[in-house]
């Protein structure tokens, strides 16, 4: 018989350390800080300062711990959110240790002092970290008996954060945040001793002289709704939210962002069928625990006042007018039958579309229309989009490259993308990256954004239209950029203004078969990826294979149940294509789902082809510049009130289920089903889980995909040269404009960043601009006139904002690339 | 980035030394608060100008130059007069008389019957024979005390009586002789001197070092060298 040895010793693995805490001996790894290890002991000490994904600070001291090291106790009581573990600590919590316990307790009523008993109107109150841990943690009555100390309240430190200082427990997750996180240190702690405070340029109390000419900046930022989450207190409240319910009234539902490819999880807080609140979600694997102010705060597009909530037709006079569904589908079911008959009908679906709407737009269009005339890409397009996509991004999931991988990569390629306006979180991942993990990012661009500075980023500045020479330029001018691509964890990011640029795809398929490093594309829109690969564009099925393979459209017409070689076998029209087929009567009605006609490569062209066009069916939630035109108008349900699945950039999918039930509005899939019922065909697209597994079951995998020999024989185009006095075109939206979706919305409107028009000091100079002063770009076809900002553009190169506050399309027929006349002197 | 718009304030030379001062750091960060002293050389406090002016040289926000701007005390955010006038009022020179050296230079400056303030102005800011003043920590000359300072130069072993000649010869333009160091100049010319910037002329150097210890301050030191007292050896580290 073998007696096993007497040593119970735990091994304690390489890296680690072996400690007690409340008696309890527990292995850390090197570095947990002391905070953390009694959590996974399944202790909470309480704390407000501490934020897991904050660096440490010890700021509030409400974590304070008995310490003892080497048999000897420490003399005070420590933070266990700064301290890191030791081999041989032995650590006491408030549950084993008085001194601890009180040491507590003392902090809280020191914090509780100056604390006002406003929890009953406070918006925190009820979901406050104050108010739970001063009930769990705290004396039950205060020693305190002298006048509290109070603040004028609240003062408001953008328009859409107000700050009631006198709630303020100091513990810096605000500045940390907006330093660490977020890059936008526009908050910060003011004065000292008993008067500190949280405060802006604009709070502090400076005094402003008469020849002073501006007041300091607000706390400007993109995410600076964060701070208002991560407040443990009620000192940050939201301007759109505050007083307006209870924590304990609403009804939480977890969501999914509809804003940008980022594919944010939000938590949705709703109250007697009103949205009142968005929230970031928790997902470490794609926004951690943050989202973008327009993530959080523009909702409210789907409660305005002239949401569409019934069908409509146009009547004889010309009106659009209320009508029942029956008479709505019939009319656009007659209107389509008979255009499918004659030249045909085209679909144009938008990039905000769940995958299954997009995907019963493409069954829409496939079976009912009977043709491939259908594209989701409301923006600026090209056919060498088209083959990249083909060719490199549909199918393509996180595994090829995901957020994780561009925290762990070495260097990052940002190639027509501006990641701060495009995909906030992106650009989070990439500061984190560059900040902590010292990744190099890299940006092609014309100009050293807020992203280049706050990825601590290096910028590879051309013309506007120039990438594509820029990224062949690569290997010749950038050998440490060409090196670091090489490497195994590169990663080459492109944004989809890479469309405007022509060769820029192929250039960027050169790059990455010469250093093998992998490529995501990041469109601007939710529903983009999703409808990619739903199919929704005119050369490839749902899946990723092309619509000209016979053997995958024969896959499909088994799976569809549809009859041997009805399905179409021309690649379709893409988006402008369609419009101008519409415009000349090549096509004779148009489908388009939430399109914005001034999100198109020309405007005034999709306008003209919407008045021409012999029928349009619209499906939207608001009137819109389709809806004016449109011979049939049918509502459809805004995100929050259907269930769906977006597709993020890295191919994650993003399923979430319905906000609020029971407001009659139906999904496009609904929609489009019972239509294509009124025409004698069935899409099984009834719900949106019918829609998914048909989806699931439907998709045909591309057989080539992966390679596509075109793009390499398209040579980068050189750019033209610009005519006497014009100067170039660098434009693209920032995050918060006049975009559809962010109406109602005045709060964060007003932290949308200035437009200005942007440019060198000798551009200036040679196109007689002063400093100061206005100017004007035009075209032929209008000018738009915006204050000037000097900025290290490439000389003769302007930069003017996509979308704020006009459509620079609808304007100047232009975008970027396009040479524009400047001229100075505007008032 | 924040635009700064072009400032009437700060001339070129003000540039140039803002560019010397930063040269003397590894980071430009590290040179924020003798910039700060730089600007109130010139408007004789800190302005929203120069929070952004420094802001804009040292690539950070507004926010955070106005977090450091507010936290010492040397930062006026309002217009100072010609003179800065500090009495001390920590123990040892309140015991000594500071407070009422204080209390009596509030009710002396002050008009009407309400006493100035603390960092309130005599006359009009940055006029001749203007005042601020203000109640100071530690001035660390306990060994002299109650001491002043104006614009940071050292009036020792002060009383009422001397605290109040000492503002009427500042109110009507003279500049009377600091008990040790420099010369007597005025606020501005010493915010230049605190940014680092030095006069070259031989009186400024002797003057500033000339020697520091006064009769009191060795009276200690002299006493126990007379007696022979010596400070207990340190504790032995085990004993603790």
């Amino acid at each position: 018989m073998t007696i096993a040895p007497e040593n119970t010793e735990t091994e304690v693995p390489e890296g680690h350390v072996k400690l007690v805490v409340d008696g309890e001996e527990v292995i850390a790894p090197e570095g947990e800080l002391l905070i953390r290890t009694a959590e996974r002991l399944g202790t909470v000490i309480p704390r407000f300062c501490d934020h897991p994904l904050l660096d440490p600070a010890g700021a509030c001291r409400q974590c304070l711990v008995e310490v003892e090291m080497n048999g000897r106790p420490m003399p005070k009581p420590q933070a266990s959110c700064t301290m890191t573990v030791a081999d041989g600590m032995v650590v006491k919590t408030q549950k084993s240790s008085r001194v601890a316990e009180k040491a507590q307790e003392g902090v809280m009523e020191l914090l509780l002092i100056n604390h006002p008993l406003d929890c009953p109107i406070c918006d925190k109150g009820g979901e406050c970290p104050l108010q739970n841990q001063a009930m769990a943690h705290g004396r039950s009555t205060s020693r305190f008996v002298d006048t509290k100390r109070t603040f004028p309240k609240p003062i408001s430190i953008s328009t859409q954060v107000l700050l009631d200082r006198e709630r303020c427990v100091l513990c810096q997750r605000c500045t940390r945040f907006s330093d660490q996180i977020a890059g936008d240190p526009f908050i910060d702690l003011l004065e000292r001793g008993v008067h500190q405070q949280i405060g802006t340029a604009e709070t502090a109390d400076i005094h402003n002289s008469a020849s002073h000419t501006s007041s300091g900046t607000p706390f400007q930022s993109y995410f600076s709704g964060n701070t208002i989450q991560i407040c443990p207190v009620g000192a940050l409240t939201s301007a759109a939210y505050r007083f307006r319910s209870r924590p304990f009234d609403l009804v939480s539902s977890p969501s999914v962002c509809e804003h940008c490819s980022s594919g944010c999880a939000l938590r949705t807080d709703f109250r007697r069928g009103k949205v009142m609140r968005r929230l970031a979600g928790d997902d470490p694997d794609v926004n951690e625990e943050w989202s973008c102010d327009k993530g959080r705060f523009a909702f409210r597009y789907a409660a305005a006042k002239d949401r569409i909530r019934k069908p409509m037709v146009r009547d004889e006079s010309g009106e659009l007018v209320e009508a029942s569904w029956t008479e709505a589908l019939r009319r656009a079911a007659d209107a389509l039958v008979a255009a499918r008959e004659s030249n045909g009908a085209g679909v144009l679906t938008g990039g905000r579309l769940t995958v299954e709407d997009a995907y019963a737009y493409t069954k829409f269009a496939r079976i009912t229309l009977r043709s491939n005339d259908i594209d989701f890409r409301a923006r600026p397009h090209s056919a060498e989009e088209l083959d990249f996509l083909a060719s490199s991004v549909v199918g393509t999931t996180p595994e090829h490259v995901s957020y994780a991988s561009l925290e762990k990569a070495s260097a990052v390629l940002c190639v027509a993308f501006e990641p701060e306006d495009e995909s906030p979180i992106v650009f989070l991942r990439l500061r984190k990256a560059a900040r902590d993990k010292g990744t190099k990012v890299f940006h092609i661009g014309q100009w050293t954004t807020s992203s280049v500075r706050k990825t601590f980023g290096e910028l590879l500045a051309c013309e506007p239209g120039g990438e594509a020479a820029a990224v062949d330029g690569i290997a010749e001018h950038a050998k440490d950029l060409d090196a670091a691509l090489s490497s195994d964890d590169a990663v080459v990011l492109v944004g989809d203004r890479a469309a405007e640029v022509p060769g820029l795809f192929g250039a960027v398929t050169r790059l990455a078969e010469r250093t093998g490093t992998r490529v995501a594309w990041v469109p601007r829109r939710a529903g983009e990826r999703g409808a990619l690969e739903a199919g929704a564009v005119p050369t490839l099925l749902p899946g990723g294979a092309p619509v000209s393979d016979a053997s995958a459209r024969a896959t499909l017409e088994t799976s569809w149940g549809l009859d041997s070689g009805t399905m179409p076998a021309e690649p379709g029209r893409d988006t402008a294509a369609m419009l101008a087929a519409a415009a000349s009567g090549e096509l004779d009605a148009l489908v388009v789902g939430g399109v914005d006609p001034d999100d198109l490569p020309d405007p005034a062209a999709a306008r003209e082809a919407l008045a021409n066009v012999g029928f349009v069916l619209s499906l939207e939630m608001r009137p819109s510049a389709v809806t004016e035109h449109a011979d049939v108008v049918l509502p459809i349900a805004p995100v929050d009130e259907k269930t769906g699945t977006f597709l993020d950039w890295e191919g994650r999918v993003r399923p979430f289920s319905i906000t609020l039930e029971g407001t009659g509005a139906l999904p496009d899939c609904r929609v489009l089903d019972t239509l294509a019922v009124e025409m004698d065909a069935d899409l099984f697209t009834q719900t949106a889980q019918a829609a998914w597994s048909d989806f699931s079951r439907s998709r045909v995998v591309s057989a080539h995909q992966g390679s596509n020999p075109d793009q390499h024989s398209r040579p980068a185009a050189s750019t033209p040269d610009t005519p006497d006095g014009t100067v170039r075109l660098a434009t693209w939206r920032q995050l918060i404009d006049n975009g559809s979706l962010q109406v109602e919305e005045p709060h964060l409107a007003g932290t949308a960043r200035d437009a200005v028009l942007r440019m060198s000091a000798a551009t200036a100079e040679r196109h007689g601009v002063t400093r100061g002063e206005r100017a004007t770009i035009s075209t032929e076809r209008g000018a738009l006139t915006l204050p000037v900002e000097f900025t290290d553009l490439p000389d003769d190169v302007v930069w003017a904002p996509a979308r704020s506050p006009e459509s620079i399309r609808s304007v100047l027929g232009a975008g970027h690339g396009a040479s524009v006349a400047l001229s100075g002197g505007a008032r | 980035m924040t635009q700064v718009p072009e400032s009437t304030v700060f001339d070129a030379d003000i540039h140039a030394k803002a560019t010397e001062i930063i040269g003397r750091y590894p980071e430009a960060r590290s040179a924020l608060l003798p910039m700060l002293h730089l600007v109130q050389s010139v408007q004789g406090y800190v302005s929203q100008e120069g929070i952004s002016f420094c802001a804009e040289k040292l690539d950070l926000t507004d926010a955070e130059v106005s977090a450091v701007a507010t936290f010492y005390t040397m930062y006026k955010r309002k217009p100072c007069g010609e003179h800065l006038v500090s009495v001390c009022t920590n123990t040892l020179c309140a015991a000594m008389g500071g407070d009422a050296i204080y209390k009596k230079l509030q009710d002396h400056l002050g008009e009407n019957g309400t006493p100035l303030g603390h960092e309130e102005t005599a006359g009009t800011p940055g006029e001749t024979g203007s005042i601020t003043l203000e109640h100071a920590e530690c001035l660390a000359a306990c060994d002299l005390a109650p001491v002043l300072q104006v614009n940071y130069e050292y009036f020792d072993n002060q009383t009422e009586q001397s605290a109040v000649e000492l503002v009427d010869a500042l109110r009507k333009g003279e500049r009377p002789q600091p008990t040790r160091g420099a010369s007597l100049t005025d606020l501005k010319s010493v915010e230049l001197q605190l940014a680092g910037f030095f006069p070259e002329d031989e009186q400024f150097a002797t003057d500033v070092d000339g020697p520091s210890a006064a009769e009191e301050t060795l009276r200690g030191a002299k006493l126990a060298q007379e007696r022979g007292w010596v400070a207990p050896a340190m504790r032995d580290e085990e004993t603790r």
